[in-house]
């Protein structure tokens, strides 16, 4: 066993650059395995960890003090659904705060953190300091994103509800603090804890009544039963005709589950981990192929040194075992050094997720999934090098001694020079590829595997920084400039016209969103008047409503109630209920996929009493949302206008997060896509050049030049990576859209629309073929110290 | 009067480095004529190879010059040295090295093509040259490894002669031939040689040497002698004769 031990470490010394080359690439294939492994199995967990830590309600109804009423507090003590419940007070403030030199809006929860919770609990992360005057303990995403540090002045910019005047509330951070429902700016409301002193230092600043929000928290008996309970609360309320998005918010029900919670901040996690499990087998699977392509030329190699083992006594099996020692050796170093580098990464990874779902996900050392990623690699290895390494079983001694296994390898003169036209160097290229067709196949497949991945890398990279229009859509909002929520209890037809004649307004609809019950599932509604004027199309299936009793239902809906175009629904409202025919299936992440999208003719056949409020305005391109809300706030009162929102900005401040962490995933595909390409073609190329020393030397002699050589073999190689390119550009452009589909169902994306640039994706395919051609030059240049005269003097 | 091919002006070469440096050719003045078949000679280590390589451009001396017709060639770098083998210089090795992934015709078509002229052409003349040489077309058509080492090395003379070069180089050629495949290797080197063809060729073979019509005797890096044989004749007994003495003179 030691003399294998001695021979397995002799070729590993014998071929270094070649050596480390593979442990390169099971470094890469390792650490993206590791990683991917981890979020995928433990960033889950982590969050039912958190889960039982913090003891989260199944759902929260916020309700302002204004509609607290002794009769809502009644249904819901007494819902039969509702298992526990705990009413905690806050201040609920729109503010401004600054982050980096950037003001961002947020809607913020000011807490009592003294008070007692024994559900939907909070806890510190990292260091805090005790609470001193106007202390405050923010999200730990505010350290994360924001870079506050502990002692640094926080300050809230609001506008006073009652004067209107702008006002604002510094306060100290002393700490950073995590909890299930207010972390993450996704899920509407970021929580901020300040001591009982300050809570109340600042409530009496607050006067107001509508910053006054009551947060009921319940334990139901199945999470499900939340839509029952707010269907409930609003039926109690009389919220009749609200829309969901109607800006009289002292009468805004804001009602979370822990479901739709979860989705929200573990969605980017499952897709990331997804991507990265994906693309690490690819990577996996291309060492193998190089793996394989190494033992194989290694056997050609060494044939008379296998030859001389054998004859001095080493049995085939003996043989083989040495390899695999070599392979094992080169795949366990690779592996390991890539599962210690993934946990370096891990900080990094965890991170770029905080930045969206603002939770700290902090991973130790996971021996379990660690050793696993090791097992599954070194398994491969073991399989791959025992299927290779066959045919040295066979080898009779005298044979290999021989050299003979290379006598008649070739069979079939290719391209014979005599009928060729084109250059010398491109027809001598063109037998190589022709006569090793077997490996060519494998460059191909690799560069199929890697280009695939790198043009799905780079069709996500141009959809979060170049493009983004199709990734604004993945929510499946309608994507407007600005939105203005209009007194409905007056008629507001000249407003509408008056907005519409402003400078810049390009297009003004109504578009309002309501509760509704289909088929027995609580849903939001999108109501329009006509879906032609829509700017946002996400029906991707059938059509948009256009007659009475049509309805378009989102995937996700359609999915769960078993319903699908041409079928009929049942659609309740209160009371009132209709037959509605399905005409369309749309994507969407809204309500968790749960709603649909009917007219306002039909709402109203529904609740006679519906009155269209929430106005969408479309303004021309290049206007500035900021300044026209301005014109808009002096032309109109408050009477009329009841709240604006800049939907520029809210989206821009909203995708960030995921348009940073997807473009940041493209980009990295993308590089180690070029690395991976670069390590395979380095590896291949001086192999091929080690192997064809001989060939390369007698060309050498007969008056080839170094370059006529360095473009022979390099044509050799660009020639397969072209076709691998071309081939996996082309699926990269076909499957981005229904991999993702299958990746963002969950989310509600059923059939993905991400904008396939042409024009992107040919370029990167003809920059990886230039880029390869570029490598191999430069990897070939090494030809320059073959010397004519070595070969024949050696 | 003989025109001069090459022609060395204190040529040396050195091997090695500090204490292992070691001397090959010693301030060598030679002169190699048209025409001629000239056979280096000497003892193993003389320095017999290493001379041929340095005068065909394939190695390059340490100090010393090489004129080849007007060019001087021991100052150009290894691109040019490659341009000026292809049209001026063909080889002929002991080991054939042949390219086994090509037919023997591609094989001589490679060297052939390099010169950019007129494919047509060069076909031709390769293929009129294996028919000389006594390889048919069946042959031609065949991958090195199905062929015997005599039909190999009449592909790497015919593969030597493609492009009209001015001198031949020849490194023991029968070295690794039987004696039969040897003697045919040397008829047909014999015979191109009486069409007009320079030819240098070292060999430690005095069946070999007898082919040629000038001999260098090489010892210890300097000419030891030569001897003028006149041209070749089959069962020449006297010329044999000379030869021997003057091999024997040499010490050899």
């Amino acid at each position: 066993m030691y003399k294998l031990w001695m021979h397995a470490r002799a070729n590993i010394k014998k071929t270094k650059s070649v050596s480390a080359t593979l442990v390169v690439m099971f470094l890469i294939a390792a650490l993206l395995l590791n990683v991917g492994l981890l979020v995928a199995i433990r960033y889950g967990s982590f969050f039912g960890q958190l889960k039982e830590e913090l003891a989260p309600a199944d759902a929260y109804f916020a309700l302002p003090q204004a509609v607290y009423t002794q009769q809502v507090q009644d249904y819901i003590s007494q819902n039969e659904h509702v298992k526990k419940v705990q009413t905690n007070e806050a201040l609920a403030l729109g503010a401004e705060i600054t982050q980096k030199g950037k003001k961002r809006s947020y809607t913020v929860l000011l807490q009592n953190m003294d008070e007692k919770r024994e559900i939907s609990k909070w806890k510190y992360v990292g260091e805090h300091r005790p609470a001193t005057e106007m202390s405050v303990y923010v999200p730990d995403i505010f350290k994360a994103v924001g870079g506050y540090q502990l002692g640094d002045k926080m300050t809230l910019h609001y506008t006073d509800q009652t004067t209107g005047e702008k006002r604002q509330l510094t306060f100290t951070v002393q700490g950073y603090t995590e909890d299930i429902f207010f972390s993450s700016t996704d899920t509407g409301m970021m929580g901020f804890y300040l001591p009982q002193e300050t809570y109340r230092q600042v409530a009496d600043i607050l006067q107001g009544p509508s910053y006054r929000m009551h947060l009921v928290h319940t334990r139901l008996d199945e999470v499900k039963s939340a839509s029952a309970v707010e269907a409930g609360i609003r039926q109690t309320l009389g919220l009749d005709s609200s829309s969901l998005m109607a800006g009289d918010s002292d009468a805004m029900l804001i009602a979370l589950d822990i479901e739709l919670i979860e989705l929200s901040r573990c969605m980017m996690a499952t897709m990331i981990a997804a991507m990265m499990v994906l693309f690490a087998l690819i990577i996996v699977v291309v060492c193998l192929l190089v793996v394989r392509f190494r033992i194989v030329n290694s056997i050609e190699d060494d044939l008379m040194k296998i030859g001389s083992l054998k004859a001095i006594g080493y049995t085939g099996r003996q043989i083989r075992l040495s390899l695999l020692i070599q392979y094992l050796l080169i795949a366990g170093l690779g592996s390991l050094l890539g599962i210690g580098a993934s946990y370096g990464l891990l900080p990094s990874i965890s991170m770029i997720f905080e930045q969206q779902s603002g939770l700290k996900w902090e991973q130790g050392f996971d021996v379990g999934i660690s050793a696993s990623a090791l097992l599954v690699l070194l398994a491969v290895v073991v399989l791959v090098v025992v299927l290779a390494t066959r045919r040295v079983n066979h080898l009779s001694p005298i044979r290999a001694l021989r050299g003979e296994s290379t006598v008649h390898k070739y069979r079939h003169n290719m391209l014979p020079l005599e009928r060729a036209h084109g250059p010398l160097s491109v027809t001598l290229a063109g037998k190589s590829i022709l006569q090793n067709i077997k490996q060519n196949i494998m460059v191909v497949m690799i560069m199929i595997a890697v280009t695939f991945a790198g043009a799905y890398g780079i069709i996500m990279y141009y959809n979060t920084a170049i493009d983004t229009k199709a990734f604004a859509e993945v929510p499946g909002m309608e994507i407007t400039n600005v939105i203005a929520a209009l007194n409905a209890k007056e008629d507001q037809s000249s407003t509408v016209a008056a907005i519409k004649d402003m400078e810049h307004v390009r297009l003004v609809q109504y578009l309002d969103e309501v509760k509704l019950e289909v088929d027995g599932t609580q849903v939001s509604s999108y109501v329009m008047g006509d879906y032609a004027g829509k700017q946002t199309r996400l029906v991707y299936e059938g059509r948009y409503p256009q007659k009475d009793g049509e309805i378009v239902l989102a995937g996700i809906l359609a999915d769960r109630i078993g319903k699908g175009v041409g079928d009929l629904v049942a659609v309740r409202w209160g009371d009132s209920e209709e037959t509605f025919r399905v005409t369309g299936l749309s994507n969407g992440s809204s309500m968790g996929g749960l709603n649909t999208s009917i007219r306002t003719a039909d709402m109203r056949r529904l609740n006679a009493d519906f009155k269209p409020q929430i106005l969408y305005i479309y303004l021309d391109t290049g206007t500035d949302s900021a300044s026209f809300i301005e014109r808009l706030n002096d032309t109109f009162d408050s009477q009329t206008l009841l709240s604006v929102t800049n939907f520029d900005k809210g989206l821009a401040e909203g995708m960030a997060s995921y348009q940073n962490i997807v473009a940041a995933m493209g980009l990295a595909m993308l590089i180690i896509t070029l690395a991976v390409v670069t390590l395979v073609l380095y590896f291949m190329i001086s192999s091929s050049v080690i192997r064809q020393k001989r060939d390369l030397g007698v060309q050498k002699a007969i008056g080839f030049t170094t370059f006529q050589l360095m473009n022979q073999l390099s044509l050799t190689y660009v020639a397969p990576v072209a076709v691998g390119a071309a081939a996996g550009s082309l699926l990269g452009a076909l499957y981005t859209n229904p991999m993702m589909s299958v990746a963002m169902r969950g989310v509600g994306i059923m059939k993905a629309g991400f904008l396939v640039d042409p024009l992107w994706v040919v370029a990167f395919g003809l920059g990886t073929v230039v880029f390869s051609y570029l490598l191999s030059l430069l990897t070939t240049w090494r030809i320059r110290k073959i010397s004519a005269y070595a070969l024949v003097t050696e | 009067m003989k025109n001069t091919v090459i022609k060395t002006e204190r040529l040396c070469k050195y091997f090695g480095t500090g204490a292992q440096q070691q001397q090959v050719l010693k301030d060598l003045d030679i002169e190699i004529y048209q025409d001629d078949f000239t056979v280096i000679m000497g003892s193993s280590g003389a320095g017999k190879s290493t001379l041929l390589y340095a005068l065909s451009g394939m190695d390059q001396p340490t100090s010393g010059q090489i004129h080849f017709f007007d060019t001087e060639i021991e100052q150009m770098d290894n691109d040019k040295l490659a341009i000026f083998r292809r049209e001026h210089c063909g080889f002929v090795f002991q080991q054939m090295f042949l390219l086994d992934n090509m037919s023997i015709l591609d094989n001589i078509l490679a060297a052939g093509l390099l010169t950019g002229k007129d494919k047509r052409a060069i076909v031709t003349y390769a293929k009129e040259l294996l028919g000389k040489v006594g390889l048919t077309e069946k042959i031609w058509r065949k991958f090195p490894a199905q062929l015997s080492g005599g039909e190999n090395q009449r592909a790497a003379i015919v593969r030597a002669l493609v492009n009209r070069p001015q001198v031949v180089f020849a490194d023991e050629p029968t070295g690794a031939l039987n004696s039969a495949s040897g003697r045919a290797v040397l008829d047909v080197l014999t015979e191109v040689h009486q069409s007009g063809q320079s030819i240098i060729m070292v060999t430690h073979d005095l069946v070999s040497a007898r082919r040629g019509n000038r001999i260098l005797y090489i010892r210890d890096g300097v000419i030891g002698g030569v001897c003028e044989l006149g041209k070749y004749v089959s069962g020449d007994r006297q010329r044999h004769d000379k030869l021997l003495s003057f091999l024997a003179e040499m010490g050899w």
